[in-house]
């Protein structure tokens, strides 16, 4: 290290990241030089938990991998344990899946838009987009009840049939979402100043993104064409028409660019979906106890390829489940996309690659409680800090919970 | 012949000694059963000679007296190849792939972090998942490990 | 000695310039919502922002140097509250004129850009040095195009003196369209001055967390907090004193009305700003700085010289 050198941490906690991970940054003056990365804050020992339990409980937990793309993590599993116990998924529960897979791309990336505006000082980019997303939203609620955690899956089927006048509703839905993603382009492609932020930052040519492994979007965007929905089908998506969006930028700004027009190709499947959908039951029926075997299942997340491996063991419990989320992929690019770059590039790019590190870690945090160390403070004792505190200050907040009723006191 | 039936024709052609270990499970999905001593050989090949250039993960297994690893490599049509090979637990290790992968570098580190298994030629780095401060042979995702194997007043004096 | 009391504390002094700065920030606020298609704040909020922050602990970091890092709030607070003194509001003249006092406002508002460096470099933490450094090297981006914008219709009145170039102005009102490239000038260079997006570089909360504010708290970032509020109300005075002198004439109620209404112009312009850009990179915004607007400003003081030369005489 260079004398003047000076050392930045960026996490566990810290505005730019939406959840804990932790980024050393060694900085020259605003230039960045090296940058290692130190993930695991989110791990909570999912995999293990799986083990524990039978397999229609392990589908509610492994939806909660990730907030975002719950129903990516889910329908992985469940394929996987369906091409073990050999069943025949109906047709119209295979649609229902692709529309609420890429009904939760369009909500992931639009989610992301907005994100990548607040990185860069945009806040108006946020408030708009997020705004939009409130339609998607709407219509995955309407659809399963859930904004998120949609519990749509179930082994052998989906739970919710879709009706005709949920369908005009999707339509009516996509109709506007269009309209409002054709001015997301506009924009991204006239708006001088996010050009500016955007063009040139966090650079991953060709060669570097399939020799570190990106997937995804940020794969894509250095114009590696890889797309499991094509390439390895699942659900419906083999009889489906779209186009795989792949561009040569290979920096943050064509990673801008391939989300907002795989927006416009989600568009697309979801008519089609629509359209196409066959008459028919939703479920069959699973057995209880999945036959000795094991099935890798891959799924193109909004993020990425997410890659599930089950072995079962006979039993009603599998007896492994491994998850490989997308953005373990990704992340791994991240400190060769900021290296020699700007301090004020850190957070856009590391939010180019949409980040999700819940999905990443799948620990308990094991800080404190018991440890008796001077330097943690309790929950009970912060609490009684506070009180005593603002008593000095002539406030008595003591008998407060004896005033208005707590739930729960 | 299918492009999986004639991977695995190649594989058996290459490699005799594998003839009885490789199924087509289904379309796009290649299982091989490899020894430990003939990994490296035959993972170099799958990887130059017959393209599996992506990795997609690495599995790791408790098998009871030995830890198994899969290797899921994919093609970039969607042929995946999941490579299975087996070490003797706290005694055998095996070879990073870090050569061919650096993404693997995560995935191994887990390996060595849940598994507790040994990698050879792994680079120098942060741990992964667990907690710097994680006491040393607590391995959670072995089949005998529970929570209660673990000192909380431990963990915290390493924290 | 009653009147100097009444004018430090009530008016122009603490009373109407805090109560007029929370206005500024509410009006700021409302407006960048509408305008991000949000609700906003409801009109007592930025006082209950400051209530609150009064109410809380002051936490002053061990390392940091504490004479420095709680004395600096004050003087930017006490900096721009002076500033109020020296510029013309709804009359020509301003509360305590002198000569020269044209370059005393401008120094007496550049105080706060000083006092977030201090404040932030003796805080000694990582985040808040950095932004003490970006704030410093923004300081020198923008200040020189700011002077020279408002140098440029001070030189074609011919005097320093804010009381005295309104008056110009007053008889000479045509002579203010000349002037209004310098007020896009100003405007931007208010921008840097106020930490504004897209200049919010030395506090860009994605990167450094809260930059020079990051370690402060309490009733210490309330002042720092209000002194920017002041420091946008005394900028946009001063603005709308160089820039818009008309309606001097129109008496007290109605030219207070219209001092007003000027004031929340320039603040109107400033939110607006704030909703269309993205945050620039510190080396993007000294490109911008020193490559088109501090040239800018230096031809148009140029042009505002031969002008004073041929016609007015």
């Amino acid at each position: 290290m260079h004398s003047h050198d000076f050392q930045i941490p960026i996490g566990p906690q810290h505005p730019a990241l939406k959840e804990p991970e932790s980024f050393l940054l060694t900085m020259h003056g605003e230039k960045i030089t090296s940058m290692t990365v130190r993930l695991g804050y989110n791990h909570r020992g999912i995999e293990k938990a799986c083990e524990a339990q039978s397999y229609i409980q392990d589908i509610y937990l492994i939806e909660r991998v990730c907030g975002i793309c719950s129903h990516s993590h889910a329908t992985c599993f469940i394929q996987a344990i369906e091409e073990i116990a050999g069943l025949a998924v109906p047709k119209r529960a295979l649609y229902i899946r692709t529309l609420i897979a890429e009904l939760e791309r369009v909500h992931s990336h639009l989610l992301w838009l907005g994100v990548a505006g607040h990185e860069i000082g945009f806040d108006t980019l946020l408030m708009y987009t997020w705004r939009d997303r409130e339609v998607v939203m709407d219509i995955l609620a309407l659809l399963t009840g859930n904004r998120v955690n949609y519990s749509m899956n179930t082994i052998g089927g989906v739970r919710r049939d879709i009706t005709a006048e949920q369908k005009q509703e999707i339509l009516k839905a996509t109709d506007t979402l269009e309209e409002r993603t054709k001015y997301y382009i506009q924009i991204a492609t006239e708006e001088t100043t996010i050009i500016k932020r955007l063009s040139g930052v966090g650079m991953l040519l060709y060669d570097d993104a399939v020799n570190l492994g990106a997937v995804g979007p940020t794969a894509r965007a250095s114009g590696v064409d890889r797309d499991i929905r094509r390439d390895d089908p699942y659900a419906a998506y083999g009889e489906l028409k779209f186009n795989v969006i792949t561009d040569k930028h290979c920096d943050v700004y064509g990673r801008a660019v391939v989300r907002v027009l795989e927006l416009m190709e989600s568009y697309k499947i979801i008519r089609q979906v629509l359209a196409d959908m066959p008459e028919g039951p939703i479920t069959v029926k699973a057995p209880r106890k999945i036959p000795a075997g094991e099935a890798l299942s891959r799924y193109e997340a909004p993020r990425g390829e997410d890659v599930h491996y089950v072995k079962a063991n006979g039993t009603d419990r599998p007896e492994r489940v491994k998850v490989r989320a997308p953005t373990l992929a990704n992340v791994q690019v991240v400190a060769h996309m900021l290296k020699d770059r700007y301090l004020a590039d850190m957070p856009i790019v590391i939010a180019a690659i949409d980040p999700c590190f819940s999905c990443t870690d799948r620990l308990t945090s094991l800080r404190d409680s018991d440890s008796g160390s001077k330097n943690y403070m309790t929950w009970p004792a912060l609490r009684s800090y506070s009180i005593e505190w603002h008593r000095k200050q002539g406030i008595d907040f003591s008998d407060l919970n004896k005033k208005f009723k707590v739930p729960g006191n | 012949m299918s492009e999986e039936d004639n991977i695995k024709q190649q594989l058996t052609e290459k490699f005799a000694f594998l003839s009885e270990k490789i199924t087509v499970k289904r379309a796009r999905r290649i299982f091989a059963d490899i020894p430990l001593a003939n990994f490296p050989e035959v993972f170099d090949y799958a990887v130059k000679q017959l393209k599996f250039s992506i990795l997609a993960a690495i599995t790791g297994l408790d098998e009871g007296a030995t830890l198994g690893f899969i290797y899921h490599i994919a093609r970039e049509n969607g042929i995946v190849l999941n490579l299975h090979t087996s070490t003797v637990k706290d005694k055998q290790a095996i070879k990073t792939v870090t050569g061919y992968f650096p993404a693997a570098d995560a995935y191994e580190r887990e390996l060595v972090d849940l598994f507790g298994a040994q990698v050879e030629g792994l680079p120098q780095g942060n741990r992964y998942p667990l907690p710097d401060g994680w006491p040393a042979n607590q391995f959670p995702l072995r089949k005998d490990w529970n929570v209660e194997m673990l000192d909380k007043k431990e963990v915290n004096k390493n924290a | 000695m009653a009147n100097v009391l009444f004018n430090i504390l009530i008016f122009p002094g603490f009373l109407f310039a805090s109560v007029f700065s929370l206005t500024a920030e509410y009006v700021d606020r409302k407006l960048c919502a509408k305008l991000q298609n949000r609700v906003g704040p409801p009109w007592y909020q930025p006082l209950a922002d400051f209530i609150k922050l009064l109410a809380k602990e002051d936490i002053v970091p061990q390392q940091a140097d504490s004479t420095i890092f709680t004395l600096m709030p004050s003087i930017a607070f006490t900096a721009t509250l002076t500033a109020f003194f020296c510029i013309p509001l709804w009359q020509t003249q301003s509360v305590y004129p002198f000569s020269s006092d044209l370059i005393v406002v401008l120094y007496l508002l550049t105080i706060p850009t000083l006092t977030f460096f201090l404040g932030g470099w003796y805080a000694r933490s990582v985040f808040s040095m950095i932004g003490a450094a970006r704030a410093i090297i923004q300081l020198f981006a923008y200040e020189i195009p700011l002077f020279l914008s408002i140098l440029a219709p001070a030189m074609l009145a011919g005097t320093l003196s804010l009381s005295e170039m309104t008056v110009f102005y007053s008889h000479h009102p045509w002579l203010v369209l000349l002037n209004l490239m310098n007020f896009a000038i100003a405007l931007v260079a208010l921008l840097g001055k106020l930490e504004k997006t897209p200049f919010d570089i030395p506090e860009a909360e994605t990167e450094i967390v809260a930059g020079t504010f990051t370690e402060y708290s309490g009733r210490l970032l309330a002042f720092f907090r209000i002194a920017i509020d002041m420091e946008m109300v005394a900028g946009s005075s001063l603005l709308a004193a160089v820039f818009l002198p008309f309606g001097f004439n129109l008496g007290p109620a109605l030219g207070f009305i219209l001092y007003l209404a000027k004031v929340l112009f320039v603040v109107a312009l400033l939110s607006l700003a704030r909703t269309i850009f993205a945050r620039l990179r510190i080396d993007q915004m000294i490109n911008l700085c020193w490559k088109y607007i501090a040239p800018a400003a230096f031809l148009l003081l140029v042009v505002d010289l031969i002008v004073k030369g041929f016609i007015v005489k």
